[in-house]
């Protein structure tokens, strides 16, 4: 059923990009639940003003994605009725104190890169040569090369992919260091938790 | 079964009316959680057998809304979640709770 309202039908294109993730036996029905929850979300009087209801919509198809980003996952082998002790089997937990660390990380490389920024501009003050065109090209290819990284991640933290990709294209070295400081799951093939950002 | 929050917060929107059908985003609302929280447990508890789901029959006065999917809890699942919700009542707070507190938290440190 097709939505009449603009945000109704972004949201059904949301939800139906999020149902692709589903086995294919389970997609069209996910997809007919959670798109009629969209009316009784867009029809909600207790959310107020009337246009915060089409960001409500919008966080539910947020939502909707990671529950399917979860629910496409086999479940843990050996899970039995009431044995399975993660309810939640969505991205790992940290500790905070982790967090803390990855934080401080993240703001210290940002710092660096700033001063390293500044310190290379203040070379050439008229934005001109050399200095210029290698803080580009290091800004094309960081963006890049987080872009790649979380289309090959399997999966990330606290923000959906394309929520990601977005900070990382709007905001060009913090939105980067942040998503690898934050967003990324740890691998086991990348040896220390922070990132190396720059050359 | 461990008793996290968020469980804990649906299955109590869900024993005070067993009998009761919920949609997602009512639950969502009751339970104050997140529609990628809130979907994945109940498939959990739908496979346990601890929650059935039903689709609404079309209605000709719902103005073109379509058809919703309730969930609601099983004769084992209200049995399981009363049992739960109560020993989780007994128990005063679950231990990482506590530990993940500053100690001066801690009813009784204050002084």
């Amino acid at each position: 059923m097709s939505g009449t309202r603009p945000v109704q039908r972004i949201a059904e294109r949301l939800i139906r990009s999020a149902c692709s993730r589903l086995p294919a036996d389970v997609r069209a029905e996910r997809f007919r639940e959670w798109t009629a929850e969209l009316p009784a979300i867009l029809d909600d009087e207790s959310i107020r003003p009337s246009w915060l209801r089409g960001l409500r919509a919008l966080a539910f198809c947020a939502g909707v994605s990671r529950a399917a980003r979860r629910l496409s996952q086999p479940a843990p082998a050996g899970s039995r009725p009431g044995k399975n002790p993660r309810w939640r089997s969505g991205a790992p937990r940290t500790r905070p104190s982790d967090a803390v660390v990855r934080v401080a990380i993240g703001i210290g490389v940002y710092l660096v890169v700033v001063a390293a920024a500044v310190g290379l501009l203040a070379t050439r003050p008229d934005h001109r040569g050399w200095p210029f065109l290698l803080l580009v090209a290091a800004g094309v290819g960081f963006d890049g090369y987080c872009l790649a990284d979380i289309a090959r991640a399997g999966q990330v933290r606290y923000l959906p992919k394309w929520g990601w990709a977005l900070v990382c294209l709007a905001q060009t070295p913090a939105g980067g260091i942040a998503y690898l400081c934050a967003g990324r799951v740890g691998r086991a093939r990348s040896a220390p938790p922070g990132p190396a950002p720059r050359p | 079964m461990k008793l996290t929050g968020p469980l804990e917060r649906v299955l109590r929107v869900l024993v005070a009316d067993p009998s009761a059908q919920h949609y997602g985003y009512d639950l969502m609302k009751a339970a104050r959680l997140p529609s990628g929280t809130l979907y994945p447990m109940l498939a959990r508890l739908q496979q346990e057998g601890l929650v059935d789901s039903e689709w609404e029959e079309p209605r000709q006065d719902a103005g073109g809304r379509p058809p919703r999917k309730y969930y609601r809890l099983t004769a084992e699942g209200a049995r399981v979640a009363r049992l739960e919700l109560a020993r989780a009542a007994a128990v005063p707070r679950p231990s990482r709770h506590v530990a993940a507190r500053p100690a001066h938290d801690t009813p009784g440190s204050a002084w």
